[in-house]
């Protein structure tokens, strides 16, 4: 029984079904959200009484994440503490608007603009929704080209986040401006690492991570170079595949494609040994200055994650067995509630997940849940009145206020909680299927509560690598997840070339690259289960006389930045940075930086809507991200 | 003599596309020498292909750019190199790779990394209409043969 808020029960033979008795099993009675301290003039007072310790900080933009993100505090410098905070998406991402009547193949190609890092697997998700609904699948080969575009489209992705986007907040400007104590400490201390990152100190480290000068900075960028060299040999392009196509792959492969991947991955074995290494180091020295650092960014250990890379003799692309191809994945499925996992079921993954816009500028669709689309999922599991099939967007831009409409971000919930999902819930996850459960790999050993990664010599020296469980949850573990997960990205990838080696040498048509198909003119619906390197991501899709009737993509950012939901309870961001101490070194009020409250959001990698620009009605909802900046010797206007 | 002609922007975002636009229908006249790119991908990206090429004496980025000029003014600006401070080309390198696709952003993050050379034309126009689809604004389709023979008049050194 893994539902403990849903109207969901298991009968002898393990069908979900509904609870009886209720005729309106999923309504819900709003808690109401608590009075912002702005709207409350007794708590105001209380504030200007403490003479500027209690302040309004606000984030906006956050800088370093993808596309635009804000964020409000209310803090306490006294106390070093949160005590307001709230998550707001400032774009809206109209493509499920603009879907609407489209042929579903277009959904590949649009949706991939919803991303400018995340383009293939918006892609490849739109894929598989497009083969649920067209009752097709691809050939091995097919399937194994989409793992290695989405293996190489990640390991762009992490070292862009650990290198550029967290890492400087752990570098010599940002510790020296706001804990200069810290520095002074790191001077003195040796690392644990330096046997793969070669630096013998902490401050030598942290003086690498420097923004634009340092050295593993550029690296970070020139690693992403190699991900990209990569990634086009078979999508054509970066980040907006031109191959990706329903029921496979549009090119071909063969074995010099092959080796030119093999040349640039291989690379990524030192690099991850290393990266690992310095957040190993990043994460200890941190921890032994202070013990609290453990608890920035820290929330319940509450993760969705729907896994990827199919096993290509198991996906068959239909819902009816996606409990089964689901579970082969190379990163499987799983829900994990308070370190525990409930489920492995992508059937259930899906069942479980609400969308639900109180606090978002949308409204609401259903009628209070009285009407819906789809009673049940094409295995007859019931489906809430707010899950993503059952969806509408309909944008309804208000005025910002923190007691009502806030965000342009939905509150996904996973029955009913908040979940986060980022690269650390796919290793985390894989940790946690453990022994048989987990599919057979040579390079992989999921024990139960680490993961085991075993891959060649490269130039570093081979000893054992393995990420293990942490017992504490929050920023500095969601980093060294995160870096772990190059070696694990690594080692699937080059798990899936030797297999297309195998392929390319036997021929045959396990050797093609996708299969013929017809788009249906009845009803029919899909959904693309395939997380994105920064976490969760579905594709659901409705078709109807060969064209779209309704489109939902719900990202990992959906699921954090997301405002409060109905039940009172506030979105990972916003409870992460809540459970925050404010650790920083400030003497004054007006010295307050906020680096502690920044460290805790980007260790979720955001990842906001970023290239979509639209108007509703006569409201412009879109904000200019960028400013002028460029010298001229003398503008000429004509 | 090695010039490039670079459209910078959103092909679905109406008269965002015109710097793409423009690319795409001088590529047809691209000769010895002169080579027009589409450049809706992201900055890191391009700098890091322009350090693996041959030097071009000349490179001219044309795109949409909002700066709250009248619609379809066209502002042509040779480049003077000016960077601004480390934090914001810090910033934009972080858009860069995240997938911003902007004019200012390439043109700042390829002059940090020190890729572009010393002739460097930047062509703007002020977009009209930033709605999602095909096509452009009545202001934009008046101003496009003008448009494209200021960017073909730069190719010529």
């Amino acid at each position: 029984m893994c539902f403990k808020n849903l109207p969901i029960e298991f009968d002898a033979a393990g069908n979900a079904t509904l609870k009886p008795g209720s005729a309106n099993p999923y309504s819900y009675i709003e808690t109401p959200a608590p009075t912002p301290i702005e709207d409350d003039p007794a708590r105001m007072r209380e504030m200007f009484a403490r003479n500027g310790a209690v302040r309004r900080v606000d984030f906006d933009p956050v800088t370093r994440v993808a596309g635009a993100l804000a964020f409000h505090t209310v803090v306490d410098l006294e106390n070093r503490q949160v005590m307001e905070t709230a998550s707001m998406a400032t774009l809206f991402r109209g493509y499920e608007i603009i879907l609407k009547g489209r042929d579903p193949r277009d959904a590949i190609f649009i949706s991939s603009r919803a991303c400018g890092v995340c383009g293939g697997v918006h892609a490849t998700a739109s894929a598989l929704a497009c083969e649920m609904a067209f009752g097709i699948s691809p050939p091995p080969m097919g399937v194994v080209a989409r793992n290695l575009l989405l293996s190489v489209e990640y390991l762009y992705d992490h070292p862009i986040h650990l290198s550029l986007l967290a890492g400087p907040d752990f570098s010599e400007p940002a510790v020296r401006e706001t804990n200069p104590e810290i520095w002074e400490r790191a001077q003195n201390t040796r690392t644990t690492g330096r046997k793969m990152h070669g630096y013998e100190f902490m401050s030598e480290l942290m003086t690498d991570l420097t923004p634009l000068t340092g050295k593993l900075y550029l690296e970070g960028l020139y690693y992403t170079r190699l991900a990209r060299e990569a990634y086009v040999l078979i999508g054509g392009k970066y980040p907006h595949p031109q191959t990706v196509v329903p029921g496979g792959v549009s090119t071909t492969i063969d074995p010099s494609d092959l080796n030119e991947i093999m040349l640039r991955v291989i690379k990524y074995f030192d690099y991850g040994r290393k990266t690992a290494a310095i957040w190993d180091d990043i994460a200890g020295f941190f921890y032994e200055v202070n013990p609290k650092y453990r608890d920035i960014g820290t929330r319940p250990k509450s993760m969705i994650e729907p896994g990827q890379w199919d096993d290509p003799y198991a996906y068959d692309g239909t819902f009816a067995n996606c409990d089964d191809w689901g579970r082969r994945r190379w990163a499987p499925p799983g829900v994990i509630v308070d370190g525990e996992m409930v489920t492995t079921s992508l059937q259930m993954l899906n069942a479980g997940v609400e969308e639900f816009v109180e606090h978002a500028f949308y409204e609401e669709w259903t009628g209070d849940g009285q009407s819906q689309r789809f009673a049940t999922d094409p295995s007859g599991n019931p489906l809430s009145p707010y899950h993503p099939w059952n969806k509408e967007t309909i944008p309804k831009p208000t005025a910002t206020s923190w007691k009502e409409k806030y965000s342009w971000s939905t509150a996904p919930r996973w029955d009913r909680q908040a979940m986060e999902t980022g690269a650390y819930s796919r290793i985390y996850a894989a940790a946690l299927t453990g022994g048989a459960d987990f599919r057979d790999s040579p390079y992989l050993n999921s024990t139960g509560h680490s993961m085991q990664i075993n891959l060649p010599k490269a130039t570093l020296p081979n000893d054992p690598i393995e990420w293990h469980v942490p017992e504490c949850w929050g920023a500095f573990e969601r980093n060294r997840a995160r870096a772990y997960c190059i070696l694990y990205t690594a080692a699937i990838c080059y798990d899936n070339l030797l297999l297309a080696y195998d392929l390319l040498r036997k021929g045959g048509p396990d050797a093609k690259m996708s299969t013929p198909y017809k788009i249906p003119k009845d009803h029919q619906i899909g959904v693309g289960l395939w997380g994105a390197g920064r976490g969760y991501l579905t594709h659901h899709m409705e078709i109807d006389n060969g064209v779209i009737e309704n489109y939902q993509i719900l990202t990992p950012s959906t699921w954090m930045a997301s405002p409060k939901d109905p039940f009172g309870n506030p979105g990972p961001y916003e409870e992460a940075v809540l459970a925050t101490p404010l650790l920083e070194n400030y003497e004054k009020p007006e010295d307050f930086k906020g680096i502690d409250v920044l460290r805790a959001i980007r260790s979720f990698d955001p990842c906001m809507p970023c290239t979509t620009h639209l108007h509703m009605d006569d409201r412009t909802i879109t904000r200019e991200i960028i400013s002028c900046a460029c010298g001229s010797d003398g503008p000429h206007e004509h | 003599m090695r010039v490039l002609v670079c459209g910078v922007g959103y092909r679905f975002l109406r008269d965002h596309a015109v710097g793409v636009h423009i690319t795409d229908t001088l590529a047809t006249q691209a000769s010895n020498g002169i080579e027009f790119e589409d450049l809706g991908y992201h900055p890191v990206g391009f700098t890091q292909n322009l350090q693996d090429r041959p030097p071009y004496d000349r490179i001219v980025f044309v795109g949409a750019v909002e700066r709250g000029r009248d619609p379809a003014t066209v502002t042509t600006i040779k480049y003077d190199h000016v960077l601004p401070p480390d934090e914001e080309i810090q910033e934009r390198v972080g858009d860069s790779v995240t997938g911003s696709i902007s004019l200012d952003n390439l043109v700042i993050v390829a002059e940090a990394f020190k890729a572009l050379p010393e002739d460097v034309w930047i062509v703007e126009i002020e977009p009209a209409d930033e709605t999602w689809g095909d096509g452009f604004s009545p202001e934009i389709e008046a101003k496009l043969p003008e448009i494209m023979e200021t960017v073909w008049s730069l190719t010529k050194l």
